[in-house]
């Protein structure tokens, strides 16, 4: 009984979503990708983050099914110096912003990472908890798949998901704005901990 | 983890009655219960008091930030006639091709020193063998929004850091070195809301403001939510204004020299709330508290941190600015090129919403008001920049500032460009 209102209102919801999300419609337009294209320019990427977008480099992250906007906005960053990644100083600098945005198509069609490893199940609820305290889901969405410039945060190693909300409450990083700056501010290490973990551990 | 075990294991039997309105299906296996599992009361006032808390009833996927355009828009491109003025007044793209350009700061001969915040750039308009160019002359910084003129030296502000580069009008074909100026200021590390606006004031001190580095949270008043003022080599430090979220723009009144600024209401409160603000300082309450994270807008209390008497000796803005509107960039207008009601007025812009479902701002405005912050009233300046029926924009007005022929230029992030709004023949 109970089950069945919930889904049944889950439902509703869903499609009351991607209806204001049809309403409200593009803000203004971004760069395009050609995913063709990108296959050509993203040749150096794959050396770390493999042909497949999900490559077996521990700390480097998979970019496969990750959002293409994410990439193209980040690979600009990375170029400008903006985000300094030391293993990739200088390799974007003869890459112009279709090309980037051509790379972005490329990896965000391939299909998602799957983590490795078992589930910490008291590790896993605390994560849930925080998740849903700190509205995770509101710009990455309800599956953690994200949005445009929002990345997808499931589908990711967990090492590389910890590291990154740590530069992220430490300053290190502050990617297109600086709201995971914000949303980190004060965040413990042990919360680090849980939500990676249950980021990463997602069905 | 912060969270006892048998406490987990307490709400992982509760029924999955209490779901949220947007919870998944009833759970089947455990991790699915986490998920349909209200939070504990415990782990929600943690949060709330360090911030990143979001109330479940706010959760939308349509409230996200607008995201930025880090790419040059071509001049064919940019739809500079669907800006509308009113009678009389002429609207021209003056700068192009500098993608995000935000804050602007004039030198003596007329280069403008544009700032920007997530391409980290800091940009120059001037003039090149008789044609209007423009280049970079800073980059790889985080986040540089602040740009001040002040005795032929460019300040820049980029968060915590502060660069001065002297006589720089003179060496644009050849940008030095700047001093670093970081440690003179010490300014904290924090990022968010932390781009800096800069302004240089009758009392011959350099402002800055060091915002909250949340959207809602319990913040250390003696470091974060103020306006401060330094003198000009980073000595002296006061705090001139406490309590402020968010300020991305001030100026000082043209008859009483009093500090002016905008401020940005709390997002995650709502389709209404809570408005952003227009605040003046009083000469007689330098360090007046403004408010947050208790009190906002017109005197209404915060619904998540609560204390008693939350508007107690608040100062009260000057006037609301609609909700989400994201003001920003204010001057007070002092040219002779506009007509009378434009004297003395504030023009400021609205860089529009984005934690709002219908979208609100990307505009500019005007602000009379009597000289104590009394009578004010709003009237839309330069519009066009959103279309209502579709609920998009194309242009988000960030800075206003006045020429010395009294025409104003206005800079728009989105587009990467400046229009300059003149008026008469």
């Amino acid at each position: 009984m109970t089950q069945g209102l919930t889904t049944r209102w889950t439902l509703i919801q869903r499609v009351f979503f991607l209806l204001l999300i049809a309403a409200a419609g593009p803000a203004a337009a971004q760069l395009k990708g050609d995913p063709e294209r990108g296959a050509t320019q993203a040749k150096t990427c794959v050396a770390c983050h493999g042909r497949t977008g999900r490559g077996p480099m521990s700390g480097v992250p998979a970019l496969s099914g990750q959002q293409s906007e994410f990439i193209t906005i980040q690979l600009i960053l990375i170029r400008e110096g903006l985000r300094d990644i030391p293993d990739m100083t200088g390799m974007l600098k003869d890459f112009k912003d279709q090309d980037l945005a051509d790379i972005g198509a490329f990896f965000s069609r391939m299909e998602p990472f799957s983590p490795r490893g078992s589930r910490d199940d008291a590790r896993f609820s605390a994560g849930a908890e925080l998740s849903k305290i700190m509205g995770c889901g509101s710009c990455h969405m309800k599956d953690y798949v994200g949005q445009r410039q929002v990345p997808r945060i499931t589908n990711q190693r967990e090492e590389y998901l910890a590291k990154t909300l740590t530069a992220y409450r430490d300053n290190k990083r502050s990617g297109v704005d600086t709201s995971m700056n914000a949303v980190m501010y004060k965040t413990t290490d042990a919360d680090i901990a849980a939500l990676a973990h249950y980021l990463a551990h997602q069905k | 983890m912060s969270t006892p075990l048998s406490h987990l294991i307490a709400r992982s039997l509760m029924p999955a009655l209490v779901v949220g309105a947007f919870a998944l299906p009833a759970p089947i296996a455990l991790a699915q219960q986490a998920n349909a599992t209200p939070p504990s009361p415990a782990e929600i006032e943690r949060r709330k008091s360090m911030g990143g808390y979001l109330p479940e009833r706010m959760q939308n996927p349509n409230l996200t930030s607008n995201p930025p355009r880090l790419t040059v828009t071509p001049l064919e491109n940019i739809p500079v006639d669907k800006i509308q003025v009113p009678p009389g007044f002429k609207v021209e793209v003056w700068a192009h091709g500098i993608p995000g350009a935000r804050m602007m700061a004039r030198a003596a001969n007329g280069a403008v020193f544009v700032g920007t915040r997530t391409i980290g750039r800091v940009y120059v308009v001037y003039e090149k063998d008789g044609k209007r160019t423009s280049k970079i002359v800073a980059q790889k910084l985080n986040q540089p929004n602040g740009v001040l003129m002040l005795n032929g030296s460019l300040y820049i502000a980029a968060i915590n850091r502060v660069f001065r580069y002297d006589n720089i009008e003179a060496n644009l074909e050849n940008i030095p070195e700047p001093l670093e100026m970081t440690k003179d200021f010490n300014l904290p590390p924090d990022a968010h809301h932390n781009w800096k606006f800069l302004a240089y004031g009758p009392d011959k001190k350099i402002y800055f403001q060091v915002g909250s580095p949340c959207n809602l949270c319990e913040i250390n008043p003696g470091v974060h939510g103020q306006i401060r003022r330094y003198n000009i080599d980073g000595t002296g430090m006061e705090i001139v204004a406490r309590g402020v979220r968010n300020s991305v723009g001030f100026d000082f009144h043209p008859k009483t020299g009093e500090l002016w600024f905008t401020d940005n209401g709390r997002d995650w409160a709502g389709e209404v709330g809570f408005e952003e603000e227009l605040n003046r300082v009083p000469a007689d309450k330098i360090g007046g508290h403004f408010g947050f994270p208790y009190c906002h807008a017109n005197g209404q209390p915060d619904p998540d941190i609560k204390v008693p008497n939350p508007c107690a000796n608040v100062i009260l803005p000057v006037t609301t600015l609609g909700a989400h509107a994201a003001a920003l960039g204010m001057r007070f207008y002092t040219g002779k090129m506009y007509p009378a009601e434009y004297q003395g007025a504030v023009l400021l812009a609205r860089h529009g919403s984005w934690n709002k479902t219908e979208r609100n701002g990307y505009d500019v405005l005007r602000v009379n008001a009597t000289p104590d912050g009394k009578d004010a009233k709003i009237t839309p300046f330069v519009t066009g920049f959103m279309d209502k029926a579709s609920n998009t924009y194309w242009g988000r007005p960030t800075d206003v500032m006045q020429l010395p022929d009294g025409s104003m230029l206005i800079s728009d992030e989105e587009q990467g460009a400046i229009y300059r709004v003149s008026y008469g023949k």
